[in-house]
């Protein structure tokens, strides 16, 4: 262990820790703005600069290790005047003015700048913003970017590279023509990005956000001709409420449900519904590959973010991935089909919108083999932002009820917004569908978490079924280079975001570690307070097979509920 | 005054009449006895940070990996500097000389010239070098007969000022952006390729090699006790003979480095200021340049002997455009990776592109503070540096350069 003191208080810390990391322990916050954690050390925007006793220079925290003896003051009037020019120059760099500035932008309420600001005790500016004048990048489906409140701090650039395992980023040129961009400025759009969104929660500013699908909702929602449905994903529910001020992980279901009947949506239904849904197919798809010695592993579908990454780094595994769209999707399929019909409602005035934790899922609406089966997709951040802009108090709203029937859903749906939620949805339906048996123990707690890759091994009917699961594509390529190399499972799960949908590219900022810890532990509470726990005991979803797609497999079925791929390389 | 010729003592460029006496002598020492000739004669870092040379080779010496790098940095990108070229030019046999007796002494058994790409000849001459050495088995395996193995690779700068600084310089030549790594590892610890590397200016190289050479006691016997041997000092600016001279540490003061070295001021003008160490220095005034040219003096002065680039200002430039300049070449150069660097000093340079009327108070404090916050908060030697010339024209022209009315006024 090694002595330090810090703003005058002593404490012993093991060998390698940080001064930033020791201050915390101290319970002192040095201000940071390129220290992301879980990311790589930059020491690029020296915020965290401290004075250390016996070196001329200040020193950055979070790339300084404490020595035996160290003295550290992390807020003498030096360091707080250095910090406080520091933070001049990075906003002069921020292009603030009349057209471009906090009050319009995306992070109005989750700027980190303003929140650096308040910790330092900024009281002037005395630089006018200089104008980088770039133009945005709106290549993408998904995601926008402005480069002109870029800081270049590097953190998307990390977050895609490390955790992610992408590298869409980079950093170009030198001196003030630095810039962060896309790989040969191609934009977002027209490189191998998953559109999963997670630099979105590293960037600090508004440079980074998705693309905006709420001012059409807004403007179909005052259509009177139009009829408007709304889903909402199984994330959603246990994060959106951050966004007014909750603690992480509040569920706020029913609150959420009258907040979008206010709004205005005719219906409001539940993407469970369609989570369930998608448990027959797969399931019912992964007990065919296994009698009838299909490709497998099977590869579950349902996240975007990895179906982009497959395609473009593992081709060659295409045929390994179930062949179900994503419940958002089915979703859409059985609105613009089965619920249409049943309403009378022509498909032209029948609008879809989901809710989604995700931004790739603005991508996916828009694949060509979708049909425009949903119209509009808005993360969980536009939705808070249309309830406020409402003038609606959410959190304080009756609970109300989804509408049937495409608003009921059973516990194994719920738990599809964590990592391992679709593997153990789907077991606890094969199990009984394969065995006829009552399955005793619902809970698979080795497939639950955040370790990067889980595996477990289920007995069905004599057959010792392997699973894998994955999320955050950084663990997902290297579960598919564990797949290449020869080893074998049966069926794996794989997510884009770390942590599942819960920490999706599209839910509140902030996103951290701890606070999807929050949201996975809300989920698996709902699963558990439900009385129906297993997809197949959807009532509803058995009234769907037998009014209108026959049974789970059937040739409607595939023609509403499956899709195909594309192999897009690198 | 004479020079003193240490270095400069004989030019050494056909590899054919050229017998590398330090070379052969330094592979029949042991590796530690070099280390302790170069430590003993004090030599320290002509690239301008002043490292001791032979502490930087007993690191490297010591750490235990299955590869080490030696790098020789001919970046010179610093303004008004020009010895190395001069001795990659004139001496590249020294040069070489000097990069194999490191490689030994440290256990590298590869190692690059990093040469400024501007450098055309430079390069040129050097390439035949290696070539030739390569020929002659001066470079390959079991050089003289030693059992010592080493090869050499020339790289072409990139043409970025932040490049010369040795971290960056790795990155480049590892194929990354020329940015600065942050230290710790010291690139003696992880360097190159994450292997144990020295980096060392051609100026040390060539130095290290004439110590061998002549030994260390009579490189003691030159200079002062805080400053011993000779420096190359690059003269340029507003004077008759601009140039190379080499000069025993304290033999000379500024004042008669630029008169009797330098011919005074061209043109009969009147002489502004001195920057001298280069434009990463602060200046010093006409009343400021009788202190003999040791580091020690010239660190006492407030300025620094930098990499021995000393360029005299007469007195017909315009302060502000002089600023401008320098301002500009900073803002340019910055790697862009840390934030007070890339944006103080592209502020700066906006403050001073639309000055024609002197500074009020304000400003002055404005860029008071920007210069103390990239001193002492950026990430690497350019920027810690980059504003010490614009700070010091300010402070020492003040009556010159603020508005009139506003002088010494609190802002
Ligand atoms: C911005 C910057 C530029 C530098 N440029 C050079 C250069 O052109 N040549 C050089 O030898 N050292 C340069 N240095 C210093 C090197 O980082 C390093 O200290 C030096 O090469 C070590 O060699 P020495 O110990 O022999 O001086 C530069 C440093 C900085 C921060
Ligand atoms: S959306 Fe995902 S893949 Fe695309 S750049 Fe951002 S982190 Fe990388
Ligand atoms: S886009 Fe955001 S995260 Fe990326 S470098 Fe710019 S400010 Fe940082
Ligand atoms: S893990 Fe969920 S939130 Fe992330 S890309 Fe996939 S579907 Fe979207
Ligand atoms: S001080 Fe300047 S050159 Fe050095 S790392 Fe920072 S931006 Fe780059």
């Amino acid at each position: 262990m090694l002595k330090v003191n810090i703003d005058g208080q002593n404490l012993e810390v093991a060998e390698g820790t940080t001064i930033l990391e020791a201050a915390k322990k101290a319970h002192i916050k040095i201000p940071t703005l390129c220290y992301e954690e879980g990311l790589s050390i930059y020491g690029g925007c020296r915020l965290c600069v401290v004075e250390v006793e016996g070196e001329n220079l200040l020193q950055p925290a979070c790339a300084t290790e404490i020595r035996d003896g160290m003295i550290v003051r992390t807020h003498s009037p030096k360091v707080r005047e250095v910090r406080k020019t520091l933070f001049e120059l990075i906003i002069a760099s921020h292009d603030i003015s009349c057209e471009l500035n906090c009050l319009t932008c995306s992070r109005n309420g989750s700027c980190e700048l303003r929140k650096v600001a308040e910790d330092i005790g900024i009281t002037e500016i005395r630089l006018s913003p200089i104008n980088k004048g770039y133009g945005e990048d709106k290549s993408s489906y998904a995601i926008m970017r402005e480069p002109n409140k870029c800081i270049t701090c590097g953190r998307c650039i990390r977050k895609c590279e490390e955790v992610q395992g992408i590298g869409i980023f980079t950093m170009a040129n030198r001196g003030p023509a630095t810039i962060v961009t896309t790989f040969g400025d191609k934009g977002m759009g027209n490189v191998e990005c998953t559109n999963c969104g997670q630099c979105i929660h590293a960037c600090p500013t508004g440079a980074l956000h998705e693309v905006y699908h709420y001012e059409s909702v807004w403007d179909v929602l005052h259509d009177e001709s139009k009829h408007v449905v709304v889903q909402t994903a199984p994330a959603v529910r246990v994060a959106i409420s951050e966004a007014f001020g909750d603690e992480p992980g509040t569920i706020a279901t029913g609150q959420m449900v009258a907040a979008l009947r206010r709004l205005g949506f005719d219906k409001v239904f539940d993407t469970n519904f369609s989570a369930d849904l998608t448990i027959m197919e797969e399931g019912t798809e992964l007990i065919q590959r296994i009698k009838e010695g299909g490709t497998l592993p099977l590869f579950t579908s349902c996240s975007p973010g990895w179906i982009k990454f497959i395609e473009h780094f593992y081709p060659e595994f295409l045929p390994h991935l179930s062949s179900c769209k994503s419940p958002q999707q089915m979703f859409g399929a059985i609105a613009k089909s089965y619920y249409a019909e049943k309403n009378n409602i022509p498909r032209e005035d029948l609008v879809v919108v989901s809710v989604m934790p995700c931004t790739a899922k603005k991508f996916e609406a828009k694949r060509p083999e979708m049909d425009g089966d949903v119209d509009y997709v808005l993360t969980t951040r536009e939705l808070a932002g249309m309830i406020k802009a409402a003038g609606i108090d959410m959190v304080n709203l009756e609970e109300e009820e989804y509408d049937r029937i495409m608003g009921t859903s059973t516990g194994a749906a719920d738990i599809f917004g964590a990592t391992g939620g679709v593997m153990e949805a789907a077991l606890r339906t094969a199990y009984e569908l394969i065995t006829g048996k009552e399955l005793e123990k619902l809970d698979f707690y080795d497939v639950r978490g955040m370790t990067g890759i889980k595996e477990t091994e289920v007995e069905i009917d004599g057959l010792t079924v392997r699973a894998a699961v994955a999320h955050g594509l950084g663990n997902v390529r290297k579960l598919m280079e564990m797949i290449k190399a020869g080893k074998e499972y049966h069926f794996v799960e794989l997510m884009a975001c770390p942590g599942g949908c819960i920490g999706g590219g599209g839910q509140p900022i902030p996103t951290t570690d701890e606070i999807r810890q929050k949201r996975i532990d809300s989920i698996y509470q709902i699963d558990k307070n439900k009385k129906l726990r297993k997809s197949h005991e959807n009532p509803y979803i058995k009234k769907l097979y037998d009014e209108y797609l026959g049974e789970p497999g059937s040739h409607r079925a595939h023609e509403l509920l499956h899709t195909h791929y594309t192999a897009r390389g690198v | 005054m004479e020079e003193t010729l240490f270095l400069k003592r004989e030019e050494v460029k056909d590899i054919n009449n050229y017998d590398f006496p330090a070379l052969k002598k330094a592979l029949k020492m042991k590796q530690e006895d070099v280390i302790v000739e170069v430590k003993r004669s004090t030599l320290k870092g002509r690239g301008g940070a002043g490292f001791p040379t032979g502490l930087k080779w007993e690191l490297a010496f010591k750490e235990a990996a299955d590869k080490k790098y030696l790098i020789c940095n001919g970046d010179e990108g610093e303004p008004g500097t020009f010895k190395d070229r001069y001795l990659l030019e004139e001496s590249p046999l020294k040069v070489l000389e000097g990069i194999l007796i490191a490689a030994y002494a440290i256990g590298a058994d590869e190692g690059y010239i990093y040469i400024r790409g501007e450098y055309a000849k430079p390069i040129r001459v050097f390439s035949r070098v290696i070539e030739e050495a390569r020929e002659k088995g001066i470079l390959g395996e079991n050089i003289f007969g030693s059992g010592f193995n080493f090869d050499l690779y020339l790289v072409k700068g990139a043409g970025a000022y932040v490049c010369g600084d040795e971290t960056s310089l790795i990155n480049s030549i590892e194929g990354k952006r020329g940015r600065s790594r942050i230290k710790p590892p010291y690139p003696v610890e992880k360097g190159l390729f994450d292997k144990p590397t020295v980096v060392n200016n051609v100026e040390t190289l060539a130095s290290a090699a004439e110590i061998i050479n002549q030994g260390a006691d009579r490189y003691l016997s030159l200079g002062t006790e805080k400053s011993r041997g000779t420096k190359l000092v690059c003269l340029s600016g507003d004077i008759r003979n601009p140039g190379i001279y080499e000069l025993e540490f304290g033999q000379a003061t500024l004042r008669e480095i630029i008169d009797d070295f330098g011919g005074g001021l061209k043109n009969g003008s009147g002489l502004k200021f001195v920057v001298p160490g280069g434009i990463s220095t602060s200046i010093l005034l006409e009343d400021e340049l009788d202190i003999p040219y040791t580091y020690e003096d010239l660190d006492a002065a407030g300025s620094s002997l930098g990499s021995g680039a000393v360029i005299v200002v007469g007195e017909d430039h315009d302060l502000i455009d002089l600023m401008l300049n320098v301002s500009r070449f900073f803002m340019d150069e910055t790697c862009g990776t840390c934030f007070p660097c890339r944006e103080g000093n592209r502020q700066i340079y906006h403050m001073l592109k639309w000055k024609k009327n002197g500074f009020t108070a304000k400003e002055r404090q404005l860029i008071k503070d920007i210069g103390k916050t990239i001193h002492l908060a950026a990430r690497c030697g350019l920027g810690q540096t980059s504003l010490n010339f614009i700070s010091s024209v300010l402070d020492k022209f003040e009556d010159e350069l603020m508005v009139r009315g506003d002088i010494n006024v609190e802002g």
